[in-house]
């Protein structure tokens, strides 16, 4: 089980959504992972400029409490489980996934690592402006029957589409 | 509860979700752009199966009362132009927030420029949050749930919510089956030519 290179697509989905027990139970906070990056990123643009701290929005995610750092350890964790996880299938992956030749209709990993770049850019931007992601909004607002979370979610997928469609090349 | 357990608590759960994205292979480009190009669906998949499994988890827990809901609150412009541009950063990352992780963990070498540039478009949001907050971008209404808007306990909206989901994915599933969607390499490229593969062979029975 634990050395295959793929479950089903269920199986990963209700591992995840059980996820939520610990979340609400231990942390009393859902499932998210954008405000992370506020927290680490705040954190490093504090050793460049101090004055960043004095932004109420930057000083709250920064605190020293349990729900910040919680989740900065979460996607930490991601990061540790898929190592494990890819080296005991033994799933060895490119540097930089095939799709990209296609998709960017070049091999050039300077251009790749540039449009990654932008991408992340704005993913975060984006995900700030609507106060959370895939998982905040997604896994945990839409479980939560929040309407908020279920609007953000389609403009998701609708600017997904778009720029898969529009901007990207056919894969 | 202590920061320090509660890192620990977090790590572990992180791995236990790191571990799920990489085996259902969603954190990969191919199968995220590839949803996104509705040409592959296990991204779909895999997050209504944790959306309804979310939903069935909350409704025991909150309809014991055990714990209480935390839905954010409704800010539809900043739901509607947030979610739009976080769209388009999905599709040119080929990752979310919390996959661009499962990505560097698996060993995606651009996924480090997603990251990075993740963490700087969070401090240009920071800088400009004072400002943002106070146009259109901040204003909205509570923390609004559909459940309350039907005038029914949340634990019998999630219900019924898990099982819209459950037969959604039966229907997905018997439309598009996941296995031929995983690529060769479990990365979701299914446009690649099959390399030396046998099993594919189309038998075209004689006429």
């Amino acid at each position: 089980m634990l050395t295959q290179k793929a479950w089903s697509p269920y199986l990963a989905g209700i591992v995840i959504g059980l996820l939520q027990i610990p979340a609400f139970l231990i942390i009393e906070t859902a499932l998210g992972a954008s405000s992370s990056y506020v927290t680490i990123g705040g954190v490093i643009a504090s050793w460049f400029d101090p004055a960043i701290l004095s932004i109420g929005y930057v000083a709250r995610h920064v605190a020293i409490n349990a729900k910040n750092w919680w989740q900065v350890a979460l996607v930490g964790g991601v990061a540790i489980g898929a190592f494990l996880s890819m080296k005991m299938s033994g799933a060895r992956r490119h540097a930089i996934s095939p799709i990209w030749q296609r998709a960017l209709g070049s091999a050039s990993p300077a251009k790749r690592y540039a449009v990654a770049f932008f991408g992340g850019f704005i993913m975060l931007f984006g995900a700030r402006i609507a106060d959370g992601c895939t998982s905040g909004h997604g896994l945990s607002g839409m479980a939560q029957l929040a309407v908020g979370s279920t609007v953000a979610v389609a403009a998701m997928f609708v600017g997904g589409i778009a720029t898969a469609t529009l901007v990207l090349r056919r894969i | 509860m202590s920061v320090t357990l509660a890192i620990a608590v977090g790590l572990l759960m992180g791995v236990v979700f790191g571990f799920a994205l990489e085996k259902s292979r969603v954190f990969e480009p191919g199968i995220i752009v590839g949803q996104m190009q509705m040409r592959n669906f296990i991204m779909l998949k895999v997050f209504l199966a944790a959306v309804a499994t979310g939903a069935v988890v909350l409704a025991v827990l909150n309809g014991f009362g055990y714990v209480k809901l935390a839905p954010k609150a409704a800010l539809y412009g900043a739901d509607i132009v947030g979610g739009l541009i976080l769209g388009a950063g999905i599709s040119l990352a080929g990752a979310c927030p919390g996959t661009t992780l499962a990505q560097i963990g698996a060993g995606y070498r651009d996924a480090l420029f997603t990251l990075v540039g993740g963490l700087f478009g969070a401090v240009a949001y920071s800088y400009a949050e004072p400002a943002l907050s106070k146009t259109f971008l901040g204003q909205g209404g509570g923390k609004l749930i559909f459940s309350d808007l039907a005038g029914i306990p949340y634990w019998v909206g999630a219900l019924i919510l898990a099982a819209v989901i459950v037969v959604i994915l039966v229907a997905l599933e018997s439309w598009r089956p996941w296995r031929p969607e995983l690529g060769n390499d479990s990365d979701g490229d299914i446009a690649s030519a099959p390399a030396a593969s046998t099993k594919t062979i189309h038998i075209v029975p004689a006429e």
